[in-house]
């Protein structure tokens, strides 16, 4: 069997290149990542133009954001949708544990609603094409994957405020 | 600019640490996992202390899951925490919260009246399940913190081994690996 510097130079670069693939993927598991936005609940802050169907790219921080106490009530998180977990959706934090909320009702049962502890109200800033805590109720933090800290593209719109 | 011998080893070996520390990371995030399990609330399933499950990621965020199979889950109330549960609640199914935590057999009459939303029927949601400890009467699972997001299941529990006991069987003498034992889907359907 021929050892590792006897293979063809082509084959040791794919095979070298190819072990810094887990280290991409756990970056961009755990620290940061690119993700694309789909659909108009967040509008206008993401995804502003009805004209085209251009999608908004945001960069997302995933490292402290699940320890109670590391979100903030305006940020904008990303987390999986507890009706599909298979489904990552972006929308605003509204209300943190321990407070109570004037809800939209319907389709929220009750007109107001306390956050369980740990839980998190999240509601999009397009509130008619949103299907957020009004619907399912607070979110747990646990829930969340991560916090988007800013647009990366279209270029033009590069690192627009989001508040 | 050359580099001495020395840097580039200390380089290329703190490189070659990166890589195999992540994919080990990701074997143990999304293959197969290997942990201890404390806590009363599975027991006489897994011990109360010296219990390690071995779980199979693939059933993460509730992927091909059934009534009746042991997960892994972060904890609703608490995400620094896990749980260790058996499902036994499908989404759309109906479920009797806890009708003995407002028992007149077992309970004061004021706690009767304060329990008394335990005592009712209600319908897991789409993307949830409902989760027990097999210990009812030692266990925080849904009948306190309700419905369980799909998305927080990390993996589905297939074997325990008990680190305390040995390598072999005191009482048989025979192999038994730290009492390896499978975890099996504990649900029976009942015949009509």
């Amino acid at each position: 069997m021929p050892s590792f510097s006897q293979l063809p130079i082509g084959i040791r670069t794919t095979i070298v290149t190819l072990t810094w693939f887990p280290v991409l993927y756990t970056f961009t598991n755990h620290i940061y990542q690119p993700f694309q936005i789909n659909g108009m609940s967040m509008s206008p802050t993401f995804n502003p133009n009805t004209s085209n169907t251009s999608k908004d790219i945001v960069l997302v921080q995933k490292f402290n954001v699940k320890k109670p106490g590391s979100l903030n009530k305006g940020d904008i998180i990303l987390f999986h949708s507890p009706l599909d977990p298979e489904k990552l959706v972006t929308k605003r934090i509204q209300g943190m544990q321990g407070e109570t909320i004037n809800t939209q009702s319907p389709p929220y049962p009750r007109p107001e609603a306390r956050i369980p502890r740990n839980h998190l109200w999240v509601e999009g800033d397009n509130a008619f094409h949103s299907i957020d805590s009004n619907s399912f109720g607070a979110i747990s933090q646990a829930l969340v994957v991560g916090k988007v800290i800013g647009v990366i593209w279209p270029l033009a719109r590069f690192g627009v405020d989001l508040s | 600019m050359v580099l001495p011998e020395s840097l580039k080893f200390i380089g290329s070996t703190l490189s070659w640490t990166l890589r195999a520390g992540c994919l080990a990371h990701l074997i143990h995030e999304y293959v197969y996992e290997f942990t201890e399990t404390r806590g009363e609330s599975m027991l006489p399933t897994l011990q109360a202390q010296n219990d390690y499950v071995h779980a199979f990621k693939k059933h993460r965020l509730g992927r091909d899951l059934n009534i009746g199979d042991c997960i892994v889950a972060i904890k609703p109330s608490d995400p620094e925490h896990r749980v260790c549960k058996r499902i036994t609640g499908m989404p759309g199914d109906m479920i009797l919260v806890d009708p003995s935590s407002s028992s007149p057999l077992t309970n004061s009459h004021n706690e009767c009246i304060s329990n008394d939303g335990f005592n009712k029927y209600i319908r897991v949601p789409e993307g949830h399940v409902w989760v027990t400890g097999d210990n009812l009467c030692h266990s925080l699972d849904s009948r306190s913190y309700s419905v369980l997001p799909m998305a927080l299941i990390r993996g589905k529990i297939v074997a325990a081994n008990s680190l305390n006991k040995g390598f072999r069987n005191p009482e048989t003498g025979k192999f038994w690996f730290w009492n390896l034992r499978w975890i099996e889907n504990s649900f029976v359907s009942e015949k009509i």
